[in-house]
Formats: C-alpha cells, structure tokens, sequence
C-alpha cells in the first residue's frame, strides 16, 4: 500500500515539476526566435546569443543583479534565521510586538516600501540611489520571508536536544553549532533560496531606489515593454537556468546534496 | 500606466506639410547641397541663434524647403561649437530601454571621452519620481511636455546654452516655439507620436474609420483599451465630441458611461499592446501610432487609423537638470541628439518621428512613406494635445477611471 | 481539528528554551534577536513613519507634498467605496491561490520529504529554479500557452474537448494560475521544511495506532507540520495580496487589485499623500486580520501560546 501511494505522488510530483518548467521551455524556445518583438514564432535563430554577449547594458545590468542578490541572501539568511530561531526559541521581552513587526513588511504594499526608503535616503543622506541601498532595501523585504520560514522549522524542534548538549558539556555556542544548526539547516537553505529569488526579481522597491550605475535585470526588461521585449531577455534568461542546472548538476554528482535519508541527528535523538 | 501626455503647442499641420515637401525633395538634390555648403558648418552657431530668437517660428512653411536642406547640410557636417568647454568624463542617462540608438551613444562617448551610463524606468511617473527636485544624479532624460512646464516651475530641468546647440536649426521650424516651452528655452523636443486605433485586417475585414469600432460587439473579447485614464477618458470624450482635456464633471460623467458600456467587450486594459496584439487574441485596439510598426513585424497587414471623430498626439523632450553632475556633457549630448544623423538613427530603432527636419533623409523610406503619417486632412485638424490637467480635474478622472476598472 | 496526538517525545511549539532568563540568557537573547529587530527599525520602521507623515500632508499646486496643514483627511478618503471592487478582487484572488498552492505544494513537499532520499536538496532547488528567470518572460510563456490560438487551445481541440478555442487569457482563470504558478515554491518551501522534521517513527507509530493510512496522516503527520502550513499560508497569502503585475499582465478588464489602485493613485495621480493613506488604511486591515487569523490557528492547532 505504501509503495502504492509512493507511485501514485511520484506521478503527481512528476506533473507538477512538469507544469513548473512548462513556461521555461517555452521561454527557451522562444529565446530561439527569428521574430524581434512578439510572440509568434517566425523560425529559429541563434542571433540572440551573439546579440546578448555584445550588449554591455544588458549585462552590466545582470552583474548588478546577482551583486544584489548574493549581498541581500546573505545578509538576510543570517540575521533572518537569528531572528526566526530566537523568536521560536527564546522568550524575552517585546516578543510579540517582534513576531507583528516580522510581518508588517510582508504586509506593506511594495510601492509604499518602495517610496518609504526612497525619502528616507534623500532626506537623511541626501542620496538619490545606489549600489548600497539597493542591498539596504532588498535585504530589507527579504528578512522576514527568511525568518517565518526558520521559525517554522525551529517551532517544532525539542529544546531539550540544546540543553542535553549542555549538559554534555558543550558550549552555548558549541551546541548551536553542531546541534541547533544543523537542525535548521533545510529552512535556513529554504529561506536563503525564497531570498534569493525575492531579490532577483523585484521590480517595484529596486526601481525607487536604483541609482545611477545601478539598474538591475528586472529595471532593463520592464522598461522594454514600451518598445518590445525582445528574445535576448529569453536567451539571457536561459542561459541563468542553464548555468545553474549545469552548477547544480555538477555539485550533485561531486555529491554536495547528500543528505541521509532521514535526519541524523535530531531523529536518532529524538526517537 | 505608461503616460504619454502632451501639452505642446507644436503645428502638426504645418509639420506635414512640410514632410510631404521634402519627401518630394530627391536625394541627389540634398547631396549635392550638403556637399556645397559644407563649409557653412561653422556658420551653424549664427543660424543656431537666429533661429531660437524666434524668427523661424514665423516662416512660411511652405517655402520650407530650402532652408531645410542647408540646416540638413549643416547638421550632416556635425559642426563643433565654437569655444566649447571640455566635458566631464561622465554622462548619467535616466531612460526607457532601447529608447537611444547604440551606435548614437557610442559615438557620443567616442568623440568625447565621456562614459555613458544608461538607468532605466518603465512609466514615466517612475522617471519623474526618480528625478525628484533637481534631476537626482541624473544629467539627461526625457520628460513629456506636458510636464515640462511643471517641472520648470519648480526647478527641475535647467536652462540650455544655446551657444552648445548648433544643432538645433535641424529642428523643423513648426518645433521652434511649442506652448509648452516657448523658443526651446529649458527643453528640445525628442519624438512625437499620436494615439489611435490599430486592427488587424485578417480578422477586422472591412476598414474602420470611427473609434466607434471599439464598442463593436462583433468583436467582443477581441477589443483592448490602453491602460491609461487620459488616454482613455480622452478617446471616449473626443468619440462624444467633447474636448479630451474636458473639465466639466458631466461629460467625465457621459463618458464613464460610455466606457462602462463598452467593458463587458473588452478583453483587457494593457499598455503593452505590442504583446497583446501579437499574441492575436486582441484583433482590435487602442494603440500608440508607433507601436504599429513594432507590430508590423509579426503582423505585416495590422493597420492603424486616427478616428475620424480625431485623436490624441503628443511629444516627448529631451531635458537636462538644475542637479546635473555634468552639465557641460549633458549640453554636448542634446546637441549630438539634434545630429540628423542621430535623429534618424533613433527614429530608424523606435519607430517614432522626431522632429527633426534634417533627419528626414537619413529615415527608413518605410516609415516615412506610411500614409497614417499624412492622414487625412480633416482628420489632422482634430488631433487634440491631452493637456497636465489641474489636480481636482485629475482626481475627478482617476477616481471614475478606478470606479471603470473595479 | 484536534490537538489529538502529541506524542511525548514531540515539543510542544511553543516550549520556552531558556526559561530562567538569567543575564547570561538575555544577553544571548539580544545577540539572535538584537540584528534583526535592529535592521527592521532601522530601514522599515524609520522610512515607514516618514512616509506616515507625508499621509498626513496634502499637495500644493505643483503637486509638491506640503505638511503645512497635517490632518487626516487623506484617511477619510480612503474609505471610499470605489475600493471595494479592487479590493475583493485581492482577496479572492489572494485566497484562491493560497488555497490552491497549499493543496497542491503538500503533497509535493511530503514526497520530496519522504521519498526524496538522498536528492532532497536537489528537488527543492528544483523548485525554484524556474524562478531564476524573468518574471515578465514566465508571463509571456503563459501567454503563449494560454492565448486563443495557443498550446493549450491546440490540445483542447486536437482532443475533441472544444471547437472553437475558448477564452483562458485575460480571465480570472489566467490570473489564478498565473499567481499559484509564482507562489507555488513560497508554500513548498516551507512545508517542505515542516514535514522533513518529522520523525518517520512517528508516522509509523501513527499508523500502528490508526490502522489507516489516511487516519494516521489526518491525526499524526497534518497537525504536526501545522506550523510549516501557517508559514506556507503566510508567504502565500500575504504576498499575494499585494500582487498587481500578474493580474495586470494576465488579467482582463474586472480583474484590478486593490494594490494596482495604490500604485495608480502615488504615480499616475502623483498624490503621494493620498496613496500613502491607502496604503496603511490596507495594512492595518490586513495586518488585523492576519493576526487574528494566526492567534485562532495557534490555540486551535498548536495549543495555547
């Protein structure tokens, strides 16, 4: 019966990773497209490839992009997950008033976030946009995104797991390290990877405040929807996937995704 | 989303006129003037002055001819101004995407030493916010002209040195004092379209002349309206023979009606009307003129009409800051744009007609040659500039366009 | 939904860890805690109530903000009823694909939980990546999927189910799938981190207990991922309230967000103030709502907090 219903969820797992890539393929055929606005297909071209190398905006652009990302993943991941894990774990002062706080970024409607940071560098910095409010701002709207998801996960682990660690005479930072960590490790990369693709595709935010140097991916393509969007931000788009699948494939195969089938630690110990 | 409104007072009839002349100028004609006058290259700065000190603007459009193929010539020889300071080594560009031809900027950086940097936008509002109260970090960018006159007010675009603008006697002389900005003070006028109904003949089989057509219900879920209240209440306004602009609570009132009348035919609201009509589910639309040619490209036949009952047209310019970090590049650029060379080249990307009267030769012939260009006179004369309208005007409108779209 | 199985071994959610807050442990508390709260005061809570007083301003003739005569009038306009429309619209909208993307992205994070092994991470990174792409372009793809004489009319036709292609874009259709489609990783994510804390034994001692699959799934594995389900809820609900390009892109005619009216009424209507107003007259009722709603899910489910 068991193994029944393994079949039956790996059809339907089947289905919708199928129905997550449906649009990608798309997008990769398209990036193959003679045509230079639109959305019929007018024959197969490998123009866009050559184009796209050659278009220094468009990948200044994507430099700015990934700078942003990887700074606002980073950050928010760490402080994020701090706060996730304090806020399921600890109880001090200001904890609820914390967890409402978490949320009212979620809540802020994008152009209002947007807005709010753009005033408060002009009238406190005199600044007009940057590099670094950029990451200021994307950090910003990813830390809470982080941090529901670890609390998620740090809400339903057993405490005394820590405190037995103690009690073997580990440190406070010791037991942190080789035992609560490892136990939020999946959410800590779950919100790290909600991040990233937050920050990756924001629109709204970057746009008020994105300085000069600093337009992002996003910036570019939207302000081509005046003029045609043109198959290079398929074929740039494209090649992101293929990159990452290869990177991915790669760091599977050296075995980097190995986890045990269950939890090592936390399962043995909790069982 | 995408405001294209306009306030300029620029003579599109005198315009057209004038195009036709020209178009009827032969290219051996120009060549060989070009090549004479060249050397009246350093002459350019006098014109240049003569021009923005009004007197063109009075011209006899008719006789236009001869004094657009010398300002072609002269602007062919991109003249150095006299006594110009060096630039900065920068330039800060706030933009659309491809708005600016690649080779145009490249070689802006390459006769200068100046490095570009291009920063993008997708509405203009965005751009305005961006710009704030004296142009942000930005040197150049590209205010509609309705806004212009705002945006003087409250000191945001600076005033140009027409000593650095040789180049603008290649404007056309109908461009050379628009209400917006008399004699081209602060601001240069960019590209000008006009807003009006685009269709597909191979579903559309009969040739619609009316705005009348979008409430066609043959066509239901097949209708696409901008994604632009002025635009919008301004079609409706024009189709029930009122002004676009309209102050009166009434006619926004008949119009709303109207507009909700035609809803449950409409299959969507979307400024991108170059996806929305190549996608075919959109077969009839309200459109901006130049997107038509984007269109084209997938759909050779698609055709485009300014409504018989008239339509909308309006400018973009091009403008530099009171907060400019490189004032000097900022002025060279301007210039370098009003090249008709540059000029042509833009139009040549973007589909959009400069004003630009030197340019005209160096313009894809397809484009000038479309008859929707040179529409019918009638039709011309009903063209309407939507104007920046008092805030409580605006509030009435976007509080029915938000009641429509609910 | 009871509180039916907690087994002994399972924590209780909302166990204190550091029950006796000596100074050693507030000190720590400060430093997990301390960034985070300070980062979002800094950078959210400061620009957030500088965009509050401008709510309270109005515009003077060039449409510059003035706070010459702060009052709360921008707020009384806000109340007004050409919003409802816009703002069911969010709701359902919201509602529909959170509802969608938990039923759908459960099911998905169970088997890559259980049945993963050793490729968990490599199917969650999966997950996301579509999502590495441009959101516009995904758009496009739909449409080209979606559109009257596209793939899925093609298939719809090819089988006989249909004549004449029907009309998927630009309907309410095309905007739920659109938004389930690009919140679908923000539900599997974290319920993907819920349900692999689970204890397999656990389960199987479930189903020692219940005899049926379904039961012990029903009393065991559902009520002990609940905190990854209000989580999933969470990032799916929320954001997709305030989602208006999908339904903008997707959409048709009757399908504008209430989001999309606060983004028309700061740009298009250039009245900062008033926009403003709108802005947090929609984020207290969200805000209330969402916190109500997570008090009764954790009394009810959790139990107590």
């Amino acid at each position: 019966m068991a193994r029944d219903r393994n079949r039956w969820l790996s059809a339907y797992a089947l289905i919708v990773y199928g129905l997550l890539f449906a649009p990608i393929v798309v997008l990769i055929i398209f990036s193959f497209n003679k045509a230079r606005r639109g959305l019929v297909w007018q024959g197969f071209t490998f123009d866009w490839y050559p184009k796209l190398f050659a278009n220094d905006e468009l990948l200044d652009a994507l430099t700015v992009t990934l700078e942003v990302a990887l700074v606002a993943v980073i950050v928010s991941t760490v402080i994020g997950s701090l706060l996730g894990l304090g806020l399921a774990r600890l109880r001090f002062r200001g904890r609820g008033a914390t967890e409402t706080l978490l949320l009212v970024p979620m809540i802020t409607p994008e152009i209002v976030m947007g807005l709010s940071l753009l005033l408060f560098f002009l009238q406190l910095f005199d600044a007009h946009g940057s590099l670094t409010q950029l990451w200021i701002a994307h950090i910003t709207f990813c830390v809470s995104y982080v941090a529901v998801v670890v609390r998620a996960r740090a809400a339903s682990m057993d405490p005394r797991l820590e405190e037995a660690a103690r009690d073997l005479g580990a440190s406070a930072w010791g037991a942190f390290l080789h035992v609560t960590l490892p136990l939020i490790a999946p959410a800590v990369l779950a919100g790290g990877l909600l991040a990233f693709s937050l920050s990756f595709d924001d629109y709204v935010v970057t746009t008020f405040n994105a300085g000069v140097g600093s337009s992002t991916l996003p910036l570019y393509i939207y302000g081509k929807i005046k003029f045609g969007v043109t198959p290079e931000i398929n074929a740039i788009s494209t090649i992101i996937v293929a990159v990452t699948a290869i990177a991915i494939l790669i760091a599977w195969r050296a075995g980097a995704f190995e986890t045990g089938p269950r939890q090592p630690v936390a399962d043995e110990a909790a069982g | 989303m995408t405001d294209r409104h306009d306030g300029s007072s620029i003579d599109l009839e005198k315009e057209l006129v004038r195009y036709m002349v020209e178009n009827r100028i032969s290219r051996r004609y120009l060549l060989e003037r070009i090549a004479l006058v060249g050397g009246a290259a350093a002459l350019a700065p006098v014109i240049a002055a003569c021009t923005s000190s009004g007197g063109a603007a009075s011209a006899a459009p008719s006789s236009a001819a001869p004094s657009a193929s010398a300002s072609a010539a002269a602007a062919t020889a991109s003249p150095s101004p006299t006594a110009q300071p060096t630039p900065e080594d920068a330039l800060n560009i706030l933009n659309w995407t491809d708005y600016l031809a690649d080779d145009v900027i490249k070689s802006f950086e390459d006769q200068f030493s100046v490095k570009v940097t291009q920063s993008f936008f997708s509405t203009t509002d965005e751009m305005y916010a961006k710009l704030g109260d004296d142009g942000g970090d930005y040197d150049i960018s590209f205010p509609i002209s309705v806004d212009v006159p705002n945006m003087i007010e409250r000191g945001v675009i600076a005033k140009l040195d027409k000593s650095m603008l040789p180049n603008i006697v290649n404007l056309g002389q109908e461009w050379a004092n628009p209400g917006y900005d008399p004699g081209n003070t602060y601001t240069v006028p960019y590209m000008w379209w006009t807003t009006g109904v685009g269709y597909d003949p191979k579903r559309i089989k009969e040739e619609p002349t009316s705005s009348k057509a979008l409430w066609d219900a043959r066509w239901k879920q097949h209708i696409s309206m901008l994604d632009d209240w002025q635009e919008v209440f301004g079609l409706a306004l024009i189709q029930q023979g009122h002004s676009a602009n309209s102050t009166n609570t009434a006619e926004m009132d008949q119009a709303l009606a109207l507009l909700e009348q035609q809803k449950p035919l409409v299959r969507t609201y979307s400024t991108d009307t170059i996806g929305t009509m190549t996608s075919g589910d959109v077969w009839i639309g309200h459109i901006w003129g130049a997107d038509r040619f984007a269109i084209q490209e997938t759909i050779p036949e698609f055709a485009y009409y300014i409504p018989e009952e008239g339509g909308v047209k309006g400018s973009d310019t091009v403008a530099t800051f009171t907060g400019s970090p490189h004032p000097v590049a900022a002025q060279l650029f301007i210039n370098h744009l009003l090249d008709a060379h540059n000029s042509a080249a833009n139009t040549n990307l973007i589909y959009y007609m400069g004003p630009n009267a030197a340019a005209k030769e160096f313009i894809d012939p397809a484009i000038l040659s479309d008859p929707t260009i040179n529409p019918d006179q009638k039709i011309v004369d009903k063209l309407e500039e939507l104007l920046r309208l008092d805030q409580s005007v605006r509030d009435e409108y976007l509080s029915r366009w938000q009641q429509l779209r609910g | 939904m009871g509180a039916a199985v907690q087994p002994a071994e399972t924590p209780a959610a909302s166990t204190p860890a550091a029950a006796a807050p000596g100074r050693v442990a507030r000190v720590r508390s400060a430093a997990v805690v301390l960034p985070g709260v300070g980062w979002l005061v800094l950078f959210f809570v400061v620009p957030l109530a500088l965009i509050f007083v401008v709510s309270l301003g109005s515009r003077d003739a060039l449409d510059r903000i003035t706070l010459a005569n702060p009052s709360l009038d921008n707020y009384a306009r806000a109340f007004d009823p050409v919003f409802i429309p816009t703002f069911l619209n969010s709701i359902k909208f919201a509602s529909i694909t959170t509802i969608l993307s938990l039923a759908i992205g459960y099911p998905i994070a169970y088997w890559i939980s259980r049945y993963g092994g050793r490729h968990k991470v490599l199917l969650i990174i999966l997950v996301m990546l579509p999502f590495w792409t441009s959101y516009l372009i995904r758009t496009y793809s739909w449409i080209i999927l979606l559109r009257d004489n596209g793939v899925v009319n093609a298939l719809l036709q090819a089988f006989g189910l249909t004549s004449e292609p029907i009309i998927l874009m630009n309907t309410d259709l095309s905007v739920i799938l659109g938004m389930t489609y690009g919140f679908l990783p923000f539900a599997i994510l974290p319920l993907f981190v819920s349900i692999d804390r689970l204890d397999p034994n656990l389960i199987a001692a479930g189903r020692d207990l219940y005899a049926s699959g379904r039961q012990a799934f029903l009393h065991v594995t559902l009520p002990l991922t609940m905190p990854g389900i209000v989580a999933a809820g969470l990032l799916t609900f929320i954001p997709a309230l305030g989602d208006f390009v999908t339904p903008d892109l997707l959409g048709g005619p009757g399908t504008t967000t209430i989001a999309k009216n606060i983004q028309e009424l700061f740009l298009a209507g250039r009245d900062w103030p008033y926009g403003a107003a709108l802005g947090f007259v929609l984020m207290i009722v969200t805000l209330t709502g969402t916190l109500v709603a997570l008090r009764t899910l954790r009394r009810e489910v959790v139990g107590g907090d």
